[in-house]
This record gives C-alpha cells, structure tokens and sequence, in this order.
C-alpha cells in the first residue's frame, strides 16, 4: 500500500516529517519500504509561453520564447508546444531524474532549460501520457511551482503489509494506525449527498453465503471527462493509473476506504435487477481485459438476472464497461467470501486492487459509507445526480464482538508491569470502545480490524503503541538439561574424524533430476516425486547424497581443481529418510611436490578411512564383495559392508564408462547408512595395560588366488583362540615364485594372555594348529 | 744420544705422526707403533735393562713422561677424529629447510553446518534440547496444527512442494514443535531449538535458494513472557554478532505466533550510526520471532489459560552471510572448494 502525504492528512495531522512517521511506522505498526517524494525534480516554475518560431536549422524543433517571471529562449522538440500555453519549465541548474540541465546550444540557437513532460519530471510512464510537454491549466500563476499546481508536490509512504492487516490497505486504515502512534485526533467525514427527486427503481437478490451484502445507487447525467489533477495525483502516488473519472473515483474511494466498489454503464445492463449467485459450470464472462474466462461452481458472478456482468470481487464484465459515452452509472459496493475470491483470483490468476482486498476481508460498516463517498465524488466531479435511496441486501453480522482482558494477564503475559492507565492508553490512542471494571477491560473490537479475535492480539496492539523498547530483558524460568541426542553426538563425532582424515564436507540439494535417481542405487527402490516441480532438474528426491556429492566433484574439477576429498552428512530419502554419510574420493591426496611425491587415491585408500571410521565409532563390520553390483559401479573394486549380515554401506570405485561420460578421472565413492548401523550403547570400560609381554609369530602361506584376505584372517582368528590377539598381513606376493594360480600371504601372528607370560612351547603349538586348519580349510600350504 | 735426548725425540717424533692420522684404524696402528708390546718405548725400555738403579728411576720418570704425552696425544687425535665424522655426516645430511613441508591434510566443515553448531552450542549453553524431525511431512503437521488452516493467506508466504494431498516438502522447521509438543503430552515445559533443512518454491538467485537451513527455538511453559523472548534474543545476538550489540522488536505476523515480530540487531559494522550494510538505518533483519499462537498450543495439546510460550527462527544462511559477508546464497550449495575453503 502506498499513502500520500495529503491524502493521509485529511484525517490526521501530521506534524512531523513522513520519513519520521515512516520510522515510526515500521516500529510501531507494519514494515515502511520507503518514503519518497512521488517526484524528485528541482528548479522547476510554471512558464508562459510568448512565442514560437521554427529552429532555422532543424525541422523539428521551435524556438520558444518564454516568461518564467523573467525572459528566457528554450528550444523544444515537443510537436505539441503551442504559444500561449502555460508549461512547465526546468530552468538552467534544474535536475531532472538525476540528469542536470545545463545552458547548450542546440543546432546553434542557444537554449535556457527545458519545457518538460511529466514523465520527465519523473512519474512513471505507466500513469501519463508521454507523447508531448504537459500543458497547464490557463489560470497557472507564472513564475510558481508546477508541482504545486498538479498537486505532485507530495510525498509517499510505501507500507510492506503482512497478510493480518488488510485494515491498512486503504488511507483511513493508516490514518487510524497513525493517529494512534501520533496520539492525535483521528477526522472522519461524513459525504454531503445531495438526492435528486428520482427515486431508485432497482431490484438486489442474493443467492449465494459467498455474498454477504450487496449495496446499489444509480447516477445519472454522468459526465465522463478526465479527472482533477488533485485527485490524478493522488492515484498516482498510490500506484493506480488516472483512466476517467467514473473509473478514478471508484479507485479513489476504494483507495481511501479500503471498499472496492464497480460502476456499471447502466445503459448497457439490460434489466433493472441484480442478481448474485455462483457460477454455471458452464458459465463464461468476457472481463473488462476483454478476456474470455470459464466459471466454476465456486465463482461468485454478479448477473443482470440472466447473464453475468461482472465477476464478484475480482473484475467487471466487459459488456457492462464504462466507456467515453456512459451517462447512466449503477454503483456497487459489496462484500464478499474471502476465500472464494482468493480461489477465483488465484485460479484465474486475476489478480486486481479489488480481489486483493476481499481476500483479506473488508469492512462490512464502511460498504455504505465508500458507496456514499463515491456518489458524492459523482455529483461534484462527474456532473452526476444522485438518484435518491440505496438498493440493499445485507446478511452480514454487523454486531461488534468482544473481548475480554485482565490487566494481571497482560502483565504475566509480557512480563512488565503495565498499569490501568497505560492499557487505557492505548485504547483511546486506538480508537476502540470498551469498558473498564476495576482491572479488567471488555472491549468491543471495531469490524474494520479483522485482525483482532483473541486477548493475545489485543496484547499485540498494546505492546506495539505502547512500546516494544519498553518491555524487559529477562531469560527463561524454565530449568532444563540442554545438550544433543547421541545420534546428533554421533554425527559431529564423524564430521570431525573425516575432517581429520583430511576430507571437505559439503551440502548439496536434495531434489535431483529423475534421470539420475538409480545412478548409485541398486533396486528400483521407491522414490518421491514432487507434484509440480520447478524444473526437471529437481523434480524428485534423491536416493543419497553421493548425487550432490558428484555435482559437487564435477563442479570443481571443471574449475581445474582436481584433487578431491568430500564428504556429506544428509538424508537418504527412500520409503522412509535415513541419515547417511557418503564421500567421494578422486586425485592426489597426499603430496610432497618438489620430491616427486604424489599419492594418488586408491581403492584401500577409501578401504582404510572407512575402516578407520568404523574403528573408531566401535563398529564391527564384515566386507564382503557383492555378486551384483549397479551399473556404475567397477565390478572389481567395490565391497559391501555388513553389521551382523545387515548391509550398511559400500565402498567402490565408479565404472570406467560412467567416469567418462561425466568428465571424471578416477573416483572413489562410500555410503554408510548411519540408521542401518546398531552402535554400541554401553561405554568403553578402562581394561588395565598389559603387564605381560606378547609373542609375536612369522608364517607365510601360499593359497589359490580366488581366497580372500577376509576368508584366510577369520580362518586364522577362529583356529587362534583366545591367546592370538592379532595378525597383520604384512605381505602379498604373486610371481615366478608360487604358482601361477597361487599366491602368497605374509602374516604376523600376535599371541598374548592378559594373566601369565606365555611359553614358547605353546605359541610353537598353537601356530602348528592355526597352519594344519589353514591347510584343512583353504587348501593352504606353508611356504618356506 | 743422551737417554733423554732419545727420550725426547720418540715424543717429539709421535707428535708428528699421531697429528697426521684421519682414521681410528691407523690411529690404532700409531698405538701400537709406539705404547704396544712391541713398540718404540717397549724396546727404548728393553734398551734400559742395563742402566743402575738410580737410572732405571730416572728413565723411568721420564719414560712415563713420554708415555703420558703419547697417550694424550692419541686421545686427543682420537676426539679429533670422531667430532670430525660427526660434523661431516651432519654436514652431508643439511637439508634446504626453507622447503615446503609435507602438509597434512584438514578438511573443512560446511560453514552452515559450523553455524549451525555454534547455534546449538549457544542454546545448549541455556539448557535447550536438540530436537530433529523429517523434511517430508504431512501437511497437518506443517501448517494445520499451526494455525495455517487449508485456503489460509499466510501459506502463500511460503508458496511449498507438495509431494501428495498431504504431503510436502516441510517449509519451515516448525512441524518439529508440533511434533515435539504433541510428544509431550500438554503436561511438561519445553525447551528446544530444531535446526534442518527446509525447501519452498523460490527461484534461485543472490537472496533465495529453494533449499535452506532453518534454526529455531520454542519454549513453552506456565511462565514463560515476551521479556523472557526479548532477553534471549539479545543473549543470541551478542553471543553470534558481538558484545556490543543491541536489538530491536518490529511487529509482525506470522499465523503461529502471536504476537509476532522481526528482530533487529544493531549493525555490527558501523555500530548503528548507519552504513551501506544497514542502508543507513543502523539496523538488520536478522529473524522472526513471536509468543505462541494460543490456537498452536491449544491445536498441540496444551491448554493456553496455564501454558504460555515463544518461538524463534531464523535462516541459517543469513546469519552466516551477516557474520561472514558472504554475498549469494547459492556459494553454500555451490560447494566450490574456493568458497568452502575459506572457512577453517
Ligand atoms: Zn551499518
């Protein structure tokens, strides 16, 4: 909403700057985007034109002389200027939208300032005409100030209104809110009518709930010409561009009171009734756009009986439009079901001064009051007259509703000690009615703020006049054991350890395109899908964060960085979300560059900060390779990872193909799906330091090549037994030297018992058996 | 040849020899060359076997003399010889340590995800809990039970993905208070914050991303007032922006809270005597805040003539580009190293 300065003090006196009432506003009412002056020009006087004559030397330009209290000679391009005329005038040193006029010669005929448009003066093409200079009225005193005599000597203040405060969508809504921050007496006029002898003959039915009250007059002998320039000026300052003056004075008073009112050209109704009902399904209206719009149930239409003229609350027909030959106007003022006309609005995408205003719900005592203001414009601006008497329906409830309200409950409630007269304060400020018993107040809510229903808005309206800088600073009574849950414990603990291991955390977007759903998931597994996306690119959610992760690796390896470590703690959304970590892996990791030393990532390079992870959240896992992996998966290089034969995650390497196809060099990928893994609830219990020594055994085996590493260590820890405490594969060797099939495992055995010192005899024992159990079981044999 | 004379030329001839040996293995040799079984002062004593008594004691002082000297000598030469090592291998083993070392490597954290921490550290720090929720939810959840009836203006102010009829993608942290409320019961007093993720139909650009962190606060219990909000939000600001800073409360609306309002925070550039930070006001919008809808609480299992409560919430993202000047939104998601990088 924005309000003019003058129009805004016709019912306040404001006495202190707008910028300050702005300041003011925002602190103690709703949020001032701006307060400008509705044109900044300078230097500017109201000139008479004494003579015209051809430039010598350019076809299109008039040397004009002209008297500004003094002579002066200004070349204009304009093809409407005309001797005689009393224009506006920017003189030498003028600033016109930031733009300075200087002293020139144009085509060698020297030019003294310059005769001006009012889009020049910087009033939005949108609401004048820019096809020429603006010619002022005959009577304009020379040498004065043409902004003055336009009335765009005014300024704006622009409100950011929330959606509560439809109250503030009209100038005496504001001038109610500033006459409370003000402190000052609020001026409400009455409109002076004057009835001609005819008396009005027009029939009002009401079909629909979605109605609520329906008000007519009839003008006749209307003239249609343009407005005053006050009454331009003023809808200018509010954004609403002048058309004539039926149209305007609509605007005007809707502007003003906040009721949106439509002028019919009576002569082109038909019938003398109006009917409100809801729409035919089948039903279509041409609007006063001139486009076709087809109805449902749910549209309100108000009909000539027959057919719809108009589309209730959100736009005239266009049969029914006021044109430069209506004569005969029926006015409407009504009030209708704001959540209709916000279904009919947002469905039509209509969205007009009107709808907007029904849709957060007007006020039903000043339907008659704005009909009445209107025709009181008609008959002073239009030449109208004013048939006597008001066609009228009104079902609304037009009962004040009461609030209740101890002064005890204000004060625990905001926790400072308000007295009865600050409350009382604040009422009277407000305008509102109420009564006093002792502390408590019953106070009758005015129908123009629909905002107000319970005792916590009324604390709002106290708090606000009376002061948000007054209220107390104090914490909290509530005494309570604050911290993190231990899955959240859990997940700063895996941040920080992958950190440690030298990987970035990044935060992707979790809506993805379709396309790339089963890049890294194995099933078609369920997904969800938005009902209207933005675009294909996020239309669903992702499986995993490793779809961000590679967005991620793509985006900063086309900016040449190259060598990459990233890691992301984010939903999985599948049937259910699921917290997961995921990490991508690709380039050097670790490097001493002037030594030649650069350790590429490779797949046990993932291998160890996966199990050193694990390790570390006491998590014990069994890798296992799958007999089936995703397409982009390297069917090679990828392990599942299993608790208690539950799948909680993967390491792999990304298929050569899908590498290629996404410009990627070698990359390595991880999930751990942190919901899927059971953690261990009890804490770690201090087990006292060795105190024996251990024995530590060398063997090396040669097994066929198809036995894994995992296979030949459980063999090795379940024929141990208690006493081994250890084994480290501390070699691999293929070659000349085993079997072409065959390879060979160093082991370093560790034996150990926490209570005595072992004897050599039998480590020496208990190795023969671990070797006889290797050789029973995986066909192993003792190299030498 | 006196005796002594002899005497004085093995010494005279060993300090000659002795300073010229470089390795302990010829220093050996000179040993033996003169102190062994077979050396020079053994056979200059055999020489002796036939002098008197008295002169046996005189070469004999004299003798030990020599050998005295002998012996420091080749200890000397000794010492000499190993220091020498020493220094030559500390020599062949300088190094250029001017050269770059080899860096281990940190990773970073997110710096929403630092915010966010540094946010639940805060209000950990006041005896809040941590409370976490989906970010698909049922509409009941994120909009009817507070206060956002179906048709409801308000839910065009965050314009949402639906992903059914009821359900969507949440559009603000809050079904966690309800959520949270409903859990327990209407009987005992609140205290969490609930940070997360959320999503709302925006476009892309410097200031909206449609996804986004929220961090929000609820309390609720029998006493719980406006100056209780006003007082924490002063504790949050000075606590993220600095000592010295002051706030401010503008009304507001927000169908959850009532009454509702922005929360200003004085600026932290110019101190509130206004810059182009705070476009000259002194002031920034930094969150929203308000005392719990009745309707919420009543809506949530709790009965509004004995519970009171306040919320607050604000987007992550802002207060990491207040605090850390960061100009567009889309750098957190992004995840370009040069702009992760930057926050240790
Ligand atoms: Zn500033």
């Amino acid at each position: 909403m924005k309000v003019s300065y003058k129009w805004l003090n016709e019912f306040v006196d404001v006495d202190i700057p707008y910028e300050e009432l702005g300041n003011k506003f925002s602190l103690m009412s709703q949020e001032v985007a701006g307060v400008y002056s509705l044109t900044d020009a300078t230097k500017i006087v109201v000139g008479h034109i004494i003579s015209k004559e051809k430039h010598p030397d350019a076809e299109k330009l008039s040397v004009c002389q002209v008297d500004v209290g003094h002579p002066v000679q200004i070349v204009c391009g304009a093809p409407n200027v005309e001797t005689g005329q009393k224009v506006i005038v920017a003189l030498v040193g003028a600033v016109l939208a930031g733009f300075k006029i200087k002293k020139a010669k144009i085509r060698g005929v020297e030019s003294n300032g310059m005769i001006c448009s009012l889009n020049e003066l910087g009033i939005d093409k949108k609401y004048v005409d820019t096809s020429g200079i603006y010619v002022l009225p005959e009577n304009s005193k020379i040498g004065s100030n043409p902004l003055e005599v336009l009335s765009l000597d005014d300024e704006v203040m622009e409100l950011d209104l929330t959606p509560n405060r439809g109250d503030l969508l009209s100038v005496m809504g504001v001038a109610y809110d500033t006459a409370a921050i003000l402190n000052k007496e609020l001026m409400l006029k009455v409109p002076q009518i004057v009835e001609v002898d005819e008396v009005i003959d027009f029939k009002i039915k009401i079909e629909t709930k979605k109605c609520m009250s329906y008000y007519a007059r009839v003008i006749k002998n209307v003239e249609i010409k343009e407005s005053p320039d006050w009454l331009k000026a003023r809808l200018i300052a509010a954004g609403v561009r002048p058309i004539n003056n039926v149209v305007d004075i609509t605007n005007y008073v809707m502007l003003e009171t906040g009721q949106p009112l439509h002028a019919f050209d009576l002569d082109k109704f038909e019938t003398r009734e109006v009917v409100v009902r809801t729409a035919n399904d089948d039903e279509v209206i041409k609007t006063l756009d001139g486009q076709d719009r087809n109805l449902l149930v749910d549209d309100i239409v108000i009909t000539n009986g027959k057919v719809p003229t108009a589309l209730g609350g959100v736009m005239g027909g266009y049969d029914t439009e006021i044109d430069e030959h209506t004569k005969y106007v029926l006015l409407e003022s009504a009030t209708f079901d704001p959540i209709s006309i916000r279904k009919t609005s947002s469905r039509l995408d209509l969205r007009s001064e009107s709808s907007m205003r029904f849709e957060r719900g007007v006020d039903p005592n000043r339907t008659i009051l704005a009909l009445n203001r209107a025709s009181e414009m008609f008959q002073n601006l239009a030449s109208g007259k004013v048939l006597s008497g008001v066609s009228n329906v009104e079902n609304n409830n037009l009962d004040d509703k009461e609030i209740k309200i101890d002064l005890t409950y204000v004060i625990n409630y905001v926790g400072y000690n308000y007295s009865v007269d600050d409350i009382e304060s604040v009422f009277d400020a407000l305008n509102f009615e109420y009564s006093r018993d002792n502390e408590s107040f019953i106070l009758s809510i005015p129908s123009r703020r629909k905002d107000l229903v319970t005792k916590q808005d009324l604390i709002e309206e106290i708090v606000r006049i009376h002061g948000y800088d007054k209220i107390p600073l104090t914490l909290p009574k509530t005494v309570s054991r604050g911290g993190l849950t231990t899955s959240q414990l859990r997940r700063r603990k895996i941040r920080n350890l992958l950190q440690g291991f030298g990987m970035d955390e990044v935060i992707s977007y979790s809506l993805i395109n379709k396309d790339n759903l089963y890049d890294f998931t194995i099933e078609e597994t369920n997904y969800t899908e938005l009902l209207k996306p933005m675009s294909i690119d996020k239309s669903v959610m992702r499986h995993t964060p490793l779809n961000g992760l590679i967005d991620a690796l793509k985006h900063n390896i086309a900016r040449k960085n190259k060598d990459l470590s990233l890691f992301e703690i984010g939903s999985k959304y599948l049937d259910t979300e699921k917290m997961a970590v995921c990490g991508v892996l690709s380039g050097v990791q670790n490097q001493l560059s002037w030594k030649g030393n650069y350790e590429s990532v490779d797949f046990y390079y993932v291998k160890g900060i996966i199990e050193s992870l694990l390790s570390n959240l006491d998590v014990e896992v069994k890798y296992a390779k799958p007999e089936k992996t995703n397409v982009n998966f390297h069917p090679g290089q990828t392990v599942y990872i299993y608790q208690n034969n539950n799948l909680i995650g993967f390491i792999g390497k990304l298929h050569p193909k899908y590498q290629a196809l996404n410009d990627l060099n070698d990359t390595f990928i991880f999930e751990l799906v942190l919901d899927d893994i059971k953690f261990q609830e009890e804490i770690n219990k201090f087990e006292s330091i060795q105190k024996y020594p251990s024995m530590e055994r060398d063997i090396a085996i040669v097994v066929n090549r198809d036995i894994s590493a995992s296979l030949v260590l459980d063999t090795i820890k379940k024929a141990g037994k208690k006493l081994l405490k250890d084994i480290t594969i501390f070699d691999i060797y293929t070659g000349e030297n085993v079997g072409e099939s065959e390879k060979s495992i160093a082991l370093k055995l560790v034996f150990m018992d926490k209570e005595r010192t072992l004897e050599t005899e039998e480590v020496t024992e208990r190795v023969n058996k671990i070797i006889k159990v290797l050789e029973k079981e995986i066909n192993a044999k003792l190299r030498d | 040849m006196s005796i002594n004379e002899k005497l004085k030329q093995i010494g005279e001839e060993a300090k000659k020899t002795i300073s010229i040996v470089d390795t302990i293995h010829d220093l050996n040799n000179e040993k033996a060359r003169y102190l062994g079984k077979k050396g020079l002062m053994a056979e200059f004593m055999k020489m002796m076997k036939d002098a008197t008594i008295e002169e046996k004691k005189e070469i004999g002082k004299a003798s030990n003399e020599v050998k005295q000297l002998i012996t420091k000598l080749l200890d000397e030469r000794k010492e000499y010889i190993e220091n020498k090592k020493v220094e030559e291998k500390l020599a062949s083993e300088s190094l250029d340590v001017t050269l770059p070392g080899k860096i281990s490597n940190v990773g970073v954290r997110h710096i929403l995800n630092q915010v966010t921490e540094e946010l639940e550290d805060l209000f950990i720090g006041m005896g809040y809990i941590i409370q976490e929720g989906p970010e698909i939810e049922i509409d009941e959840f994120n909009f009817e039970k507070l206060n956002l009836p179906k048709d409801h203006p308000a839910r065009d102010m965050q314009d949402s993905f639906y992903i059914s009829d009821e359900l969507l993608l949440r559009t603000h942290t809050s079904p966690v208070q309800v959520r949270t409320m409903l859990e327990y019961g209407g009987k005992e007093a609140i205290k969490i914050v609930c940070p997360g993720k959320v999503y709302r139909r925006d476009d892309d650009d410097a200031t909206h991303s449609h996804q986004f962190m929220q961090f929000e606060a609820l309390v609720v219990d029998k006493m719980t007032t406006l100056s209780d909000l006003k007082g924490t939000l002063l504790e949050f600001a000075k606590k993220l922006f600095g000592d010295d800073r002051s706030i401010r409360l503008r009304p507001s609306y927000f169908p959850f809270t009532e009454p509702s309002m922005e929360v200003d925070v004085s600026c932290s550039k110019c101190g509130g005597s206004g810059c182009n930070m705070c476009k000259g006001t002194g002031w920034i919008e930094v969150l929203g805040a308000g005392m719990v809808n009745n309707n919420v609480l009543e809506l949530c299992g709790y009965d509004s003539k004995i519970y009171q409560g306040f919320a607050l919430g604000m987007g992550v993202e802002r207060i990491a580009m207040l605090k850390y000047g960061i100009d567009d939104i889309r750098h957190f998601y992004t995840n370009d190293l040069r702009f992760l990088k930057q926050f240790k």
